[in-house]
């Protein structure tokens, strides 16, 4: 075999395992980068009025103004429930490949 | 706020203090292993305490609800900087960093790119960011002695180092590991229980004010709306806009992400799967207090738009200990809450001057001038650049900086600009060398320091673009792409690396 097989590129995975677990880096980074920077956009893009106000601002929910809701408490709650999705996925896939812990 | 000896809070003070070193005596490092990685052993609950003790600083306890009261909605992008970070840190480098096996970040970044030069760089920057962070704790520490003992600056500085040294030196990582987890039970309650207390009194649902706070934030942005800093408090870019929250945030969450101090806590735990478990715990745990800051600041400004008083800019950084004095907290619980923002410091400062001794020791003394220095000398040089260290630190923070929280905020963007992007082309990109990993990181050095003096207070539209607290939303990616041309550029790294980080770092079995 040649040398060349000894490759590491996020973008082109080297072996099935790798194949499967860089699919899963980029659906939880997909997931985290919409819900952070994307609900801010959202936010800029639906407000009536510069300082951003609509009808995400004028929502209650939980007693909070929606928006802050949503970035003050929900975002971590999503934050270590990706962590949890992320680590059961990556140890069935290490199982099914027969890798336990190096 | 009175600055006067108060005796329930100074004997509360003492006792947490005195515990602290009792704990750290009673686990004395016995070898090298042990001075650094804390043996390795402590499972994954634990690991996720000491991650979230070693991080939760005075910046956290103190300076975070502070920042929330004077800035409403622009500050969640501290919030949720620092704990987003973490999911990053998870899915693209823990069990990687893990499986590379070692010690500091500098050894990982003169191994994986074969040069001693770019070993010296990452020591040299771990020392700067452990450096500038640990100086900005101080303000935390001395606002709370003065608080408790009536001392003046100076004094409470030089008392504060004085103990955080003496325990480092004593008991070495090991202490520090288990008193981590006794440190995090001690933070977490000082600053959770009162809560429940400030939401009864203002009448807000008070079982869980985490919760509660929520009502608090909407009669700021309607009952008290007439006021317009009250609706700035709620509206999303009533205080900055929507740019400078992304480019704040982003900042954070690389600059996290890129901590030496945060990146060597995946060494103490045994195996990769232990190492991404305790990402999670260890979120949970930081999430608990995070959770919590903005109720703070919440109930303090419908404490003074109830008593009908503008917000104060100099009581933001103690209004966690205000907000408890206003609704009438007992004193000796009040002090409770001083030694919770005290520990929260200390394990802070203890971690980073551990890490940059460690910087200092293994990574420039044992890794470059003295290759055969045996582990008793080695144990010897850390422990006089853990003091040496430390002195810095105390000439720095005597100076009354007034940018403390400016040269905090400075330490992420240098890790978000120079160690962030390393790591990750070191873990994911073989082809990156050590031309592309140096290169990257002097650029990034240059430019983040650039715009730290020049942007300051600077209305160039480059200054806005790349605020100089927020610049990693720029500079992070041309570092990143400075090290990926550059390593294009010039030849690739050995087989023997490549080789090593197919079957080593990511686990690939070749048949």
């Amino acid at each position: 075999m040649s040398e060349d097989r000894y490759h590491i590129n996020i973008f082109k995975p080297n072996g099935e395992f790798q194949k499967t677990e860089i699919s899963y880096i980029w659906l939880i980074l997909a997931i985290w980068a919409v819900a952070t920077y994307g609900f801010q956009l959202l936010l800029k893009i639906v407000q009536r009025n510069p300082q951003g106000e609509s009808f995400l601002t004028d929502m209650q929910f939980l007693g909070f103004p929606f928006h802050y809701w949503f970035t003050g408490q929900f975002l971590i709650i999503l934050f270590i429930l990706l962590c949890i999705w992320f680590n059961t996925l990556i140890d069935g896939l290490e199982d099914r490949h027969g890798k336990g812990d190096i | 706020m009175e600055a006067s000896f108060k005796l329930g809070p100074a004997i509360i003070l003492c006792v947490v203090l005195i515990a602290f070193v009792g704990i750290g005596v009673g686990h004395k490092a016995k070898d090298q292993d042990d001075y650094w990685a804390a043996g390795r052993g402590i499972g994954r609950v634990g690991a996720g305490a000491a991650i979230a003790s070693n991080w939760m600083s005075a910046a956290s306890f103190l300076g975070m609800a502070g920042l929330l009261y004077l800035k409403g909605y622009f500050a969640l992008a501290y919030v949720i900087g620092w704990t987003g970070g973490y999911v990053m840190l998870l899915v693209l480098m823990a069990g990687q960093i893990r499986r590379f096996g070692k010690y500091t970040a500098a050894d990982f970044i003169g191994d994986r790119f074969e040069s001693q030069t770019a070993r010296l760089i990452a020591a040299c920057t771990a020392i700067i960011i452990s450096l500038t962070y640990a100086i900005g704790q101080y303000k935390g520490i001395a606002m709370m002695f003065q608080w408790v003992f009536g001392m003046n600056y100076a004094t409470s500085v030089i008392v504060g180092t004085g103990v955080v040294l003496a325990y480092i030196i004593i008991a070495g990582m090991l202490g520090a590991t288990k008193n981590m987890q006794f440190q995090y039970i001690i933070i977490i309650t000082a600053f959770i229980f009162p809560l429940v207390f400030i939401a009864k009194k203002l009448g807000y649902f008070y079982l869980i004010p985490e919760i509660g706070y929520g009502s608090a934030v909407w009669d700021l942005g309607h009952k008290f709306g007439s006021d317009p800093n009250n609706l700035k408090y709620v509206q999303p870019w009533g205080v900055a806009s929507t740019y400078k929250w992304i480019a704040l945030c982003f900042t954070l969450m690389v600059g996290t992400a890129g901590l030496p101090h945060v990146l060597s806590r995946f060494y103490v735990v045994p195996n990769t799967r232990d190492a991404r478990w305790s990402v999670v715990w260890g979120l949970f745990f930081i999430g608990l207090l995070y959770w919590s800051s903005p109720a703070y600041a919440a109930f303090a400004r419908i404490q003074n738009a109830i008593a009908g008083v503008q917000p104060v800019k100099a009581l933001a950084d103690v209004i966690v200990i205000s907000a408890a004095e206003n609704a009438g907290l007992p004193q000796w619980f009040t002090g409770y809450l001083a030694a919770g923002a005290i520990s929260a410091a200390f394990s802070t400062v203890s971690g980073l001057l551990l890490a940059a001794g460690g910087a200092c020791s293994h990574d420039i003394y044992y890794r470059i001038i003295n290759p055969n220095a045996s582990e008793q000398s080695r144990m010897m040089v850390s422990k006089i650049a853990v003091f040496v260290l430390g002195l810095v630190v105390i000439t720095f923070a005597l100076k009354p900086f007034a940018l403390i929280a400016q040269i905090v905020a400075m330490a992420f963007a240098i890790a978000g600009n120079t160690i962030f992007p390393t790591f990750l082309l070191g873990v994911w990109w073989s082809r990156s060398n050590k031309q592309g990993c140096i290169a990257g990181m002097l650029v990034g050095l240059t430019l983040t320091a650039f715009f730290f003096f020049w942007g300051k207070g600077n209305d160039h539209w480059l200054a806005q673009l790349i605020p100089f607290t927020s610049s990693s939303l720029i500079l992070m990616p041309i570092a990143l792409f400075t090290n990926i041309i550059v390593s294009s550029m010039t030849p690739p790294p050995s087989l023997e690396i490549r080789k090593f980080l197919c079957e080593q770092v990511h686990g690939i079995k070749f048949d």
